[in-house]
């Protein structure tokens, strides 16, 4: 456990620059300055890892830095995703309170291998305690000579620069992410062009997710296979969950892909109260829910969960137990997509509205049984129809609620109120 | 309308992207002035940015009204974003947020007669393993229990 | 050009790899659904209703922003497709007023017309309608928000056409909003375009609201006569009255924009001033006759004061440069048969012995394609708002612009240096770059330049235009008046020609080029307007002038038309007490689109249009009147069925030039403070000055004499004070030694002062 992005996380002032430093932290850069290392080899290393994204579409880094036109005129940038906002996530902000200078390696040795001299931590708005950690943590680097011009007359330039956001979900997607660094709002932009061709300011642009990006260092020094081999087939490394709802320890948990999920609810403390489990969202609020009996059975990776029947997404664990009203946590989960959707593209900005007025309609008593069929028949027409992913994050529950509870639903239609709550 | 100290902490924003690409400050921008102005935007206040930014006025307000950390009424001098999703929700949030709209006696969205304090309902804050929480100003309280928000509440200046 | 092959719906057809799919369907005449796209805008691809099958594409892929390859298979109508249009078409109409019944875009609604085919019958939404609250954005567009889709064509109008960001999406998600943050309203001079690319009935033509119903309308192909584009478009009219106008395309002239000058001056058409009746002034009264009783009192006036005198020689001819070019020869071709050489049409310029002789030598759509243009003496924005478009098109492109102007004025593109020069240091400037390009060239120099001082902006414009591929040097309307305005077309013409640039004449209007063209200028030694103003004259032929607007000495025109024993016959298109005042016969004629008639442009394309709408009452198209007195005259030659005939007829009779050396004067004929005068863009035609929503607008409202704080000192000006009627504004703007008017009503031009 916490080998990676939390291997300080028990120490003295984790996030100072003492303490990276003291065990091992910028030893990689340090070697990059010294001219020790190649592009090519950092990817290679990064691809033999096995890390995949860890902002929720899991693509593999190293492939993704190897699209860069690294060779290609004219600036090029890096930008770190610290916009965390799906619900139930909460990893990124302890990276950044905790171990900011990994991020700042990992940006650093991505705009080396990218060829991009500077670099954007985008950090939502609301990340006030990390933000002031990062900006020192930059200052505290900058003070070092680890950041700048030049960089120690080692001909190598690194600009790192963290902007602020102010209140927007779909600011985490990587096109409206970019958006809002231009200072606009935060719609999705359409692909292609894809940001590794026209990017930020129209330049070719790598964006990861903080988790990624702090987990670059640590895999280079002590190489791709180590870190593969901590996981499982397809699901390299040890990857951070976020486990939150009615468990009695919630907490941030690094561990190993492929864990079972009944061990990771036991680091959480198992059931709260000694309640019995109801449902599991795993990956955040936008990939299928699943039953407990299901969930008991899966394997915290890729390809576990995607048995399971969803997503590893951005590993956010949201434990239900028995006295959960699925009815209403689907109409919350329908208000967030309704609330977030930028309003850009037609089946987002009006099936969110439209599918979050049938679930209140339901909650508060007037809902009709084909209202059920309606859910569905509105979820579908937003799902693949949408610019950017939200739309079907918004479609996604939905289905999965209703596909897995549909009789919770009949029975709040039929009598007005909760199955469970009597 | 924009004082010279909240300039200085525009241009050192503005310092951080290309120099044609002073709009990119806008978000920050409008959070500065924004302070300095009751925690409020005005449109004249919008305008203004906008044109120590080179944007459109247009421009700037739709950044203003596209995020969540704008306001555009009175709020208190005090804003309590309390978290209502999922995570929060399913450890109690919604009775934590009636106990504190009878507390202080106002409704969420609204702000308490003397000004002091403005309650709103928020969307995921990215604390859920501190779930249920709120942020007051800049600040995140966690693992909140009626007594804590009490106390928390009381010591407010 | 098609160097790839797609398959479209079973057929296989070329396309250009890269290209966007919306293109190719489009080309190939299959129907794909869309809103957001347009195709002279960027891509949004928001409204997805383009969306259509790839096959091995997982989602369905929008049209319009997805690039075609080789090999690539398309359904547009099979099963996924259709679900997916189908699903856009409900969400876009679950929120959509539907109120087609009271909309003025229904009949020509692309909602309405999609909805149609892809929508379903019964509305699943039982949830409340979004309403949303509409705000006042001016005199010219109508806005009802409710139904708008947000396709957000117009803010991209406003950020990519128009040049300036109007209209913004404000709010997110379903509270998305498209409005102004400006509460006074959109100011842009090309925003009735925003109307034409509108699918829906969110931003409608505020002068036609509730009038009628589009199918209702006929529609005529015309050209518009207020520039000099002559921009091409559509007049509706219903039951002989024009209703409203609408771009039509023409990529080669106005692509598919059209200035909110054009689109709004036929407002002017019903104004109460048209003048309805022949009228004949009997002792001093005005009596309304027949049209046999005024042309018979005309004929006999000019045989008994001019022409059985023998006296053609004291009879002159005037005409606005904005009638026909149909009207402009008959006219001048009435006055050769009866002996009169006193033929103009350069009424507003003070001294024709210091005139522009100065062509054009340039396409609108080469403009869009140079890389650096000069512009001297011109608010080309407000004057010529399409060419300033294809220039501001080439400055996206990366165009350097420069300007020499007497004043600041608004661009909507980044100039490279906007130089303020006074009226009397444009002609050393550009002596200083020309003297600069010469010695840079290595050629021997005039004697003239052997004196000159090359400044740095001289130098700097001079390095600019040697350094360009393509470059154009642009002439505008505040050069007319100049004291110097003929050395500096000469200058001109002289830089253009060792810089190798191309040249744009902008300091005339309207049909001006058909007016040189037909040769309505003094013929032989015949007397110029001035000439004739302080002549003794006993007749004259005055075609659609309002002497107070039209000539630069008021007193002087109306001096030279009033004498008792000068007979004048007026033909107008709106009532004027001043020209009631000298008249002794006044001709009621066709105003725009009520005749047939031609426009050259500046490309000298020859646009010939037809009457859209017939004229009101007794008012009869000008060619025709002239035509039937003509034939009183007993004149030969003047037998046209209609006026294509004219046109056949008229031979290309070129333009006498004057470029010589000897025009280029260096010492500087000025002295004190010069003014320089523009009428406001609307106001510079009778039709334009009659349009009440144009001169509600912002442009329609300038009026101002402005000048530095010096030069109101040297005037003893201050702020609230008017000058030549005009009210006085003082801006560190303007440079020195200049008043710059720019004025929407009659300004009497005195001598400097
Ligand atoms: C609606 C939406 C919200 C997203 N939010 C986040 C986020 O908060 N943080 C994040 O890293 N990625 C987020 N993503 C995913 C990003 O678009 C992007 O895939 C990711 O940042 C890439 O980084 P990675 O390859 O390191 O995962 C979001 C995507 C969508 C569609
Ligand atoms: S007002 Fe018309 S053009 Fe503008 S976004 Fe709405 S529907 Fe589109
Ligand atoms: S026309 Fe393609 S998405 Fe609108």
């Amino acid at each position: 456990m916490n080998e990676a992005c939390f291997k300080n996380l028990t120490k003295d002032q984790c996030y100072s620059l003492k303490t990276y430093e003291a065990s091992g932290g910028y030893s990689v850069w340090r070697k990059i300055l010294k001219g020790e290392l190649t592009p090519e080899h950092i990817i290679d290393e990064l691809k033999a890892s096995g890390l995949r994204g860890r902002g929720g579409a899991g693509f593999p880094t190293g492939l993704k830095w190897s699209f860069m036109p690294r060779h290609s005129d004219g600036q090029k940038y890096v930008v770190c995703n610290s916009d965390e906002g799906e619900p139930g996530t909460c990893k990124d902000r302890d990276i950044l309170r905790f171990n900011p200078h990994a991020v700042i390696e990992g940006m650093a040795i991505g705009g080396f291998v990218m060829n991009a001299s500077v670099g954007y931590n985008y950090i939502r708005g609301e990340f006030m305690e990390p933000f002031y950690r990062f900006e020192d943590a930059l200052k505290e680097a900058y003070e070092a000579e680890l950041l700048g011009q030049n960089i120690n007359k080692s001909s190598v330039n690194f600009d790192l620069y963290t902007h602020l956001g102010a209140g927007s979900y779909i600011c985490g997607e990587e096109t409206a992410l970019l958006e809002s660094i231009e200072g606009k709002k935060g719609h999705p932009r359409f692909k292609p062009p894809f940001p590794a061709n026209v990017g930020l300011f129209g330049k070719p642009t790598t964006i990861n997710n903080t988790e990624s990006f702090a987990s670059v260092p640590e895999i280079l020094s002590r190489g791709g296979q180590w870190f593969a081999d901590i996981g499982v087939e397809n699901s390299g490394g040890c990857k951070l969950f976020s486990v939150s709802g009615h468990v009695k320890s919630p907490a941030n948990f690094e561990v190993p892909m492929g864990t079972p999920f009944k061990d990771l609810l036991k680091m959480a403390g198992g059931m709260r109260d000694g309640a019995k489990l109801k449902a599991v969202i795993p990956g955040g609020s936008s990939t299928p829910v699943l039953t407990a009996e299901v969930a008991m059975t899966m394997t915290m990776d890729y390809d576990g969960i995607e048995k399971a029947g969803s997503m590893l997404g951005a590993g956010s664990v949201i434990i239900m137990d028995e006295s959960t009203c699925m009815v209403k946590v689907l109409t919350r989960l329908a208000h967030f997509y309704y609330d977030e959707s930028c309003g850009q593209c037609t089946p987002c900005r009006e099936g969110t509205g439209w599918l979050y007025r049938i679930l209140k309609r339901m909650i508060d008593g007037n809902g009709k049984q084909c209202d059920i069929d309606l859910l569905l028949g509105v979820q579908g027409k937003i799902m693949g129809n949408t610019i950017c992913a939200l739309g079907d994050a918004a479609a996604t529950p939905v289905e999965s609620f209703l596909r897995n509870f549909r009789p919770e639903f009949e029975y709040y239609i039929e009598y007005g109120k909760s199955m469970v709550k009597g | 309308m924009i004082s010279i100290d909240a300039k200085k902490q525009i241009d050192a924003w503005i310092a951080k992207y290309p120099k044609d690409r002073k709009s990119s400050a806008v978000m920050q921008a409008l959070k500065i002035v924004q302070a300095e102005n009751e925690n409020n935007l005005s449109a004249d206040t919008i305008q203004a940015v906008a044109d120590y930014l080179d944007m459109p006025g247009i421009a700037a307000q739709e950044v203003a009204t596209f995020y969540e950390n704008y306001n555009h009424k009175k709020v208190g001098k005090h804003v309590i974003r309390f978290c209502h999703n999922i995570s929060c929700m399913l450890n109690g949030a919604d009775d934590l947020i009636a106990h504190l709209e009878n507390k202080l006696g106002v409704q969420t969205g609204k702000v308490t007669p003397n000004g002091f304090i403005s309650v709103k309902k928020v969307e995921c804050l990215g604390a859920c393993v501190g779930a249920p929480m709120f942020q007051i100003n800049d600040d995140y309280f966690e693992n909140l229990t009626a007594d804590k928000i009490d106390q928390i509440v009381d010591n407010l200046k | 050009m098609a160097d790839i092959e797609i398959e479209i719906d079973g057929k296989m057809v070329g396309a250009k790899a890269g290209e966007m799919l919306i293109t190719v369907t489009d080309r190939e005449g299959v129907s794909v659904p869309r809103f957001c796209y347009h195709k002279k805008l960027s891509v949004a691809a928001s409204c997805r209703m383009c969306l259509v099958d790839v096959e091995g594409a997982p989602k369905p892929q929008p049209a319009c922003s997805t690039p075609v390859n080789e090999g690539m298979k398309v359904y547009t109508q099979n099963g996924k497709a259709k679900a997916s249009q189908k699903a856009v078409m409900e969400f876009l109409l679950i929120n959509h007023p539907l109120d087609c019944p009271i909309c003025d875009q229904g009949g020509e609604c692309e909602l309405q017309d999609v909805a149609v085919e892809y929508g379903s019958d019964v509305s699943r939404f039982s949830e409340g309608k979004r309403i949303v609250p509409d705000s006042d954005i001016g005199a010219l567009i109508q806005t009802d928000m409710t139904r708008c889709i947000h396709c957000t064509r117009c803010v991209r109008f406003g950020l990519e056409i128009a040049g300036m960001m109007e209209m913004g999406g404000t709010g997110r998600g379903e509270h998305l909003k498209i409005e102004p943050f400006l509460k006074d309203g959109i100011q842009s001079e090309l925003s009735g375009n925003m109307i034409d690319v509108c699918p829906v009935g969110a931003l409608t033509s505020k002068p036609f609201r509730y009038e009628l119903r589009s199918w209702q309308m006929h529609s005529m192909p015309s050209v518009a006569r207020h520039d000099l584009v002559g921009s091409n478009l559509f007049v509706q009219t219903y039951k002989g009255k024009v209703k409203r106008v609408v771009s039509a395309d023409n990529d080669w002239v106005n692509e598919t924009w059209i200035s909110d000058r054009d689109r709004f001056s036929y407002e002017g058409l019903t104004h109460e001033n048209r003048l309805l009746e022949p009228q004949i002034k009997v002792q001093g009264q005005w009596k309304q006759v027949s049209w046999k009783v005024a042309l018979n009192y005309a004929i006999k006036g000019l045989n008994s004061h001019v022409l059985k005198h023998q006296k053609a020689n004291q009879l002159g001819g005037l005409a606005s440069s904005t009638a026909t070019m149909e009207e402009l020869y008959l006219l001048k071709k009435i006055l050769t048969e009866v002996g009169c050489d006193n033929i103009d049409h350069r009424l507003n310029v003070k001294n024709l012995n210091n005139t522009i002789a100065f062509d054009s030598n340039i396409k609108l759509d080469a403009l869009e394609k140079i890389d650096y243009a000069l512009i001297v003496g011109a608010n080309i924005r407000l004057e010529q708002p399409m060419i300033n478009h294809r220039l501001r098109k080439a400055t996206k492109k990366g165009a350097d612009v420069d300007a020499l102007n007497v004043m600041t004025f608004d661009f909507n593109y980044p100039l490279n240096t906007q130089n303020i020069t006074a009226p009397n240091k444009i002609a050393s400037t550009l002596a200083g770059v020309l003297k600069s390009i010469m010695t840079s060239n290595v050629q021997e120099l005039p004697d003239y330049l052997a004196n000159v001082e090359v400044d740095e902006v001289a130098n700097n414009i001079a390095s600019k235009l040697l350094n360009s591929n393509s470059s154009v040097i642009i002439l505008g309307e505040h050069i007319v008046n100049n004291e110097d305005a003929s050395t500096i077309a000469s200058l001109i013409t002289q830089i253009a020609h060792n810089a190798n640039s191309k040249t744009l004449n902008l300091s005339i209007t309207a049909n001006t080029i058909a007016a040189n063209l037909v040769g309505f200028v003094p013929q032989n030694s015949g007397m110029d307007v001035n000439t004739m103003l302080a002549f003794d004259m006993r007749g004259f032929i005055l075609l659609d002038i309002y002497p107070q607007y039209d000539f630069h000495d008021l007193d002087a025109a109306v001096k030279a038309f009033t004498p008792e024993d000068t007979f004048v016959i007026s033909l107008n298109s709106f009532k004027d007490d001043i020209v009631a005042g000298y008249s002794d016969v006044i001709l009621p004629i066709a105003s725009i689109y009520e005749t047939s008639g031609t426009q050259l442009n500046i490309n000298n394309d020859m646009q010939s249009y037809m009457a859209a709408v017939k004229a009101p009452d007794e008012v009869k198209p000008a060619w025709k009147v002239l035509k039937v007195m003509a034939d009183l005259l007993e004149l030969p030659g003047f037998h046209y069925a209609d006026s294509t005939q004219v046109v056949a007829e008229i031979s290309h009779q070129s333009y006498v030039k004057h470029i010589h050396d000897e025009c280029i004067n260096l010492t500087s004929k000025h002295n004190g403070v010069s003014t320089i005068w523009q009428s406001s863009p609307y106001s510079i035609d009778v039709v334009l000055r009659h349009s009440s929503a144009l001169q509600k607008t912002k442009i329609g409202q300038i009026n101002s004499a402005c000048m530095n704080p010096a030069s109101a000192e040297t005037l003893g000006l201050s702020a609230n004070d008017k000058y030549l009627g005009v009210p006085v504004v003082i801006t560190s703007t303007v440079a020195d030694d200049c008043v710059f008017i720019n004025a929407n009503h009659a300004t009497h031009i005195q001598e400097q002062v």
